[in-house]
């Protein structure tokens, strides 16, 4: 594969409303997990979260966008469209533009209205505002709306790994032409939804999440959204590149329907054809920035999954312990980071790590470093097996 | 398939066909479209009619109180253990393609469109959650109620380590599908995939699209659907599976073209229907048969009769939705109806045309009046056109 | 209530929790395991079990390994639930 370029990216999320608020809380351990604040539930105080602390209505403000029906999902989405699409210069006429792709995912979409989507569904009264705004499409569909996008529209939803398919999907319209600009991301915003669904699989942590560590407790959930503007080489001309995407591989792991196999075939296969598509040794990985969720059966299984693709398993961290585990923005907030870590030579580190997991003892990056970074592995999984892992290379 | 197998499948081409594929300049990245040619083999239907195992359109099965429910199977494929946690999305999808699979146990990659996946099992977790004010809740709604879960219970049952994805992009979720696995064949080309989708009609979604002005309000039955004035449009539900490679020996069918597009504005997309047939047929060719997406939504005729009127007398005007009722990835019932056209009833004829074939056919759908597309399959079995 | 009748409730209960439409009472067994080669239960079943025990007989398991030494079989939770329950 060559020449998919990185020329804008955009992120909001627990810590941070911009790239460059992301990246000083990365290199200063921020960890933006903390009690919910903006909505009610039960586990407020009980499970920590990864949440942004602007409420909708001020987020409303904040874009300008009172449209009818418009969600929190949404909101989040837009805030980080707007900034990577910006970054990269493109015009109104350049998104309205035919050969302009939106490729987005999402799993919870206007599911966070949990309340107004029972009362809905349930029929109770006349019908909320948003009664075309709870599914999966409905933040893309927004964007695609507001900003008139030309292209080719999609979401995807692959659970946990879903932004990494959105990335991929965009990359592979730009490799054969189906479109010249793809607007790549994903955007989740905490909810009941899910904050209940995690908690009845008992996978959430009373405490903060930490990763890769011996007595983790689980994961915390996050709130965020990213874009990332993708071009293909010959048609940027001169503008500012961060990075390139050279790999990418999706597999399944066809084990059980929440939980990943101990061997972790999904994991193994999904970075072996990232590299493979990469056309890369394993060896040239600089760093992987892994899924490292601290659920007891993710990271054991990761870790099982690196031991055995690498000879010696590179530098590697977790940045859930800074956002909590984001869901479908996950995949896209890590590939800015994996960016960040590309364009300013630089790597991160995992926050809450004290002790390895007995009988693999993999360390994580814990100081942050300046560094020779070249190639940086990303790697999504989600429930139902579904596996992602990228590659971004420096420019 | 063994580990050891699929990493040899999966990871020889690509880099060698992208290089080729990346040559594409912004001016023409139209024309790069219509390249590829994707042929459908086994084809299989759960819908709300008669259409799997043995199919029979002649009798239409009708609406109750609006909604036409599917025509679901047995599901002996599925094992009592596995089938006992699915919901009505996951069943169809699930049974639907299994027996597809078993056709093509080497699928490269299980490729699935679904809008909104096992909906019944979300709001009934939904429920629980309110119910239970957030006590203990069981996970299995939960986990049943994600998208994705069709295509990961397919990985899982046929122990599938491949390619594994769900678009769920509303209107377009199926068309999304079925452009990533013409992307797919054009990166491996002796590969073979697995494209379906899959949408349920629960009450829950129902009465959110009902109170959103979506359906009708007062009952009417499916053969008067296209007679009626009024707005909204009868619910469906159905499943549609399709095995897909580049060889063309003992395909059904074979997609030649697609388009999709997000607009309001009728006339854009008589344009585009323009476009598109100019882009696909030779000078003087013209299509046989057009199946449009008619549902019966006073408000949404404006977009149909746009674009019939760019086909002449020559082409033959179909319909479906009184069979399938409304749903976001009903095209995909429309393209097996357009690969088994042998059996297309006289209640689908809306204009007769003078073409004599039944080959070159062009669906056009569109959902909630803002997300169209169009797509042109041609039939490789040469008979007469669909009158039994 | 006697254990026997006990037993008899538990079973309908698991069979309409966990949707076995396939199996009758009188098909599980006392002492038959109720994961892997018994029951062929698996652990988002536990799960589903533990809310079970809680919604129905008042129970509250929080610890995992808890559960796992409480459903083993029909006898195990029989007499977890005389034990412990609360209504």
């Amino acid at each position: 594969m060559s020449g998919i370029l990185v020329t804008g990216v955009g992120i909001i999320s627990a810590i941070g409303n911009s790239v460059n608020e992301n990246r000083a809380s990365l290199i200063n351990k921020v960890s933006g997990i903390s009690a919910l604040s903006l909505f009610n539930t039960r586990y407020a105080g009980l499970r920590p979260c990864g949440e942004i602390k602007i409420e909708t209505e001020q987020l409303k403000h904040l874009l300008n966008a009172f449209e009818k029906g418009v969600t929190r999902s949404s909101l989040l989405g837009l805030h980080a469209f707007m900034e990577a699409v910006a970054d990269a210069g493109l015009s109104t006429r350049q998104l309205q533009h035919p050969g302009t792709a939106l490729i987005g995912a999402s799993t919870v979409g206007g599911m966070c209205l949990t309340d107004e989507l029972y009362h809905d569904a349930n029929r109770d009264d006349e019908g909320s505002a948003y009664l075309s705004s709870y599914d999966c499409a409905s933040v893309n569909l927004y964007l695609q709306e507001k900003f008139g996008i030309g292209g080719i529209v999609n979401t995807i939803n692959t659970a946990c790994s879903s932004s990494a398919n959105a990335i991929m999907y965009g990359a592979r319209l730009l490799q054969q032409g189906y479109a010249d600009i793809a607007i790549v991301g994903g955007t989740d915003s905490l909810a009941k939804f899910t904050i209940n669904g995690f908690n009845a699989l008992h996978i959430l942590s009373p405490e903060h999440c930490a990763p890769f560590d011996r007595d983790r407790k689980g994961l915390n959930l996050g709130e965020a959204a990213a874009f990332l503007v993708l071009e293909r080489g010959e048609n940027i001309k001169g503008k500012k590149v961060y990075a390139q995407l050279t790999g990418y591989g999706n597999s399944n792991d066809a084990f059980h329907p929440s939980s990943l196999s101990d061997e972790g075939d999904g994991p193994y296969l999904a970075m072996l054809q990232a590299l493979s598509v990469a056309g890369m040794e394993p060896s040239a990985i600089s760093f992987i920035n892994a899924h490292g969720t601290a659920t007891e059966n993710n990271d054991i299984v990761e870790s099982e999954a690196m031991i055995r693709l690498f000879s010696r398993v590179p530098s590697f961290a977790s940045t859930k312990g800074n956002t909590g585990h984001t869901l479908g923005a996950a995949a896209a907030i890590e590939a800015v980071y994996s960016i960040l870590n590309l364009t300013h030579q630089e790597i991160y580190p995992a926050l809450n790590f004290k002790n390895a997991i007995e009988g693999k003892g993999l360390v994580p990056v814990q100081e942050y470093q300046k560094t020779a970074v070249k190639n940086v592995m990303s790697n999504s999984f989600g429930f139902g097996g579904n596996c992602s892992s990228l590659i971004f290379s420096t420019a | 398939m063994d580990l050891e197998e699929i990493v040899v499948h999966l990871f020889s081409p690509p880099r060698n066909t992208s290089t080729n594929l990346t040559t594409t300049t912004g001016s023409n990245f139209k024309s790069q479209i219509s390249n590829h040619f994707m042929f459908i083999h086994y084809n299989n239907c759960i819908s709300t009619q008669q259409t799997f195992e043995k199919t029979d359109l002649e009798i239409l099965h009708e609406t109750v109180d609006n909604k036409l429910k599917a025509i679901e199977p047995s599901y002996e494929g599925i094992p009592p253990g596995i089938l006992r946690r699915m919901g009505k999305a996951v069943r169809m999808g699930v049974g639907c393609a299994l027996p597809a699979l078993q056709e093509a146990s080497q699928a490269n990659g299980i490729i699935i469109g679904t809008a909104n996946g096992g909906m019944e099992d979300c709001i009934r977790f939904l429920n629980q959650i309110i119910d239970y004010e957030e006590g203990m809740l069981t996970p299995g709604n939960f986990v049943q109620s994600t998208p994705n879960a069709i295509a990961a219970q397919l990985g899982l049952m046929t122990r599938n380590k491949q390619y594994n994805i769900t678009h769920v992009h509303r209107g377009l979720a199926f068309e999304n599908a079925l452009l990533d696995a013409m992307m797919k064949l054009r990166e491996l080309p002796d590969a073979i995939y697995l494209l379906a989708a899959v949408d349920e009609i629960s009450d829950y979604n129902y009465n959110i699209d009902y109170l959103d002005g979506w359906y009708k309000k007062e009952p009417v039955k499916s053969k008067d659907l296209y007679s009626a004035s009024t707005t909204g449009s009868l619910a469906g539900e159905g499943a549609a599976t399709f095995i897909v490679n580049n060889r063309e020996a003992n395909a059904v069918a074979c997609i030649k073209g697609i388009q999709t597009l997000h607009t309001t504005n009728e006339n854009t997309v008589k344009q585009a229907c323009s476009e598109f047939l100019s882009k696909h047929l030779k000078p003087g060719e013209k299509p046989d048969i057009c199946i449009t997406g008619e549902n019966g939504d006073s408000r949404m005729l404006k977009y149909y009769s746009a674009v019939e009127s760019v086909f002449d007398e020559a082409t033959t005007i179909a319909r479906f939705k009184h069979m399938s009722g409304e749903f976001p990835t009903a095209s995909a019932i429309a393209l097996w109806l357009a690969c088994n056209l042998h059996s297309l009833p006289a209640h689908c004829i809306k204009k007769q045309g003078t073409v004599k074939h039944a080959e070159n056919i062009i669906i056009y759908n569109h959902y909630k009046g803002s997300q169209h597309a169009f797509i042109w399959v041609q039939r490789l079995e040469k008979i007469k056109p669909g009158l039994h | 209530m006697e254990k026997e009748q006990l037993k008899q409730q538990l079973k309908q209960q698991i069979i309409q929790f966990l949707n076995l439409t396939n199996v009758k009472p009188e098909d599980i067994k006392d002492d038959q395991p109720l994961f892997g080669e018994g029951l062929g239960l698996d652990s988002i079943d536990s799960i589903e079990l533990i809310v079970l025990l809680s919604r129905e007989y008042g129970i509250s398991i929080q610890d995992p390994k808890e559960g796992r030494k409480v459903l083993v079989d029909i006898n195990t939770m029989v007499d977890y639930i005389i034990q412990h329950r609360t209504k």
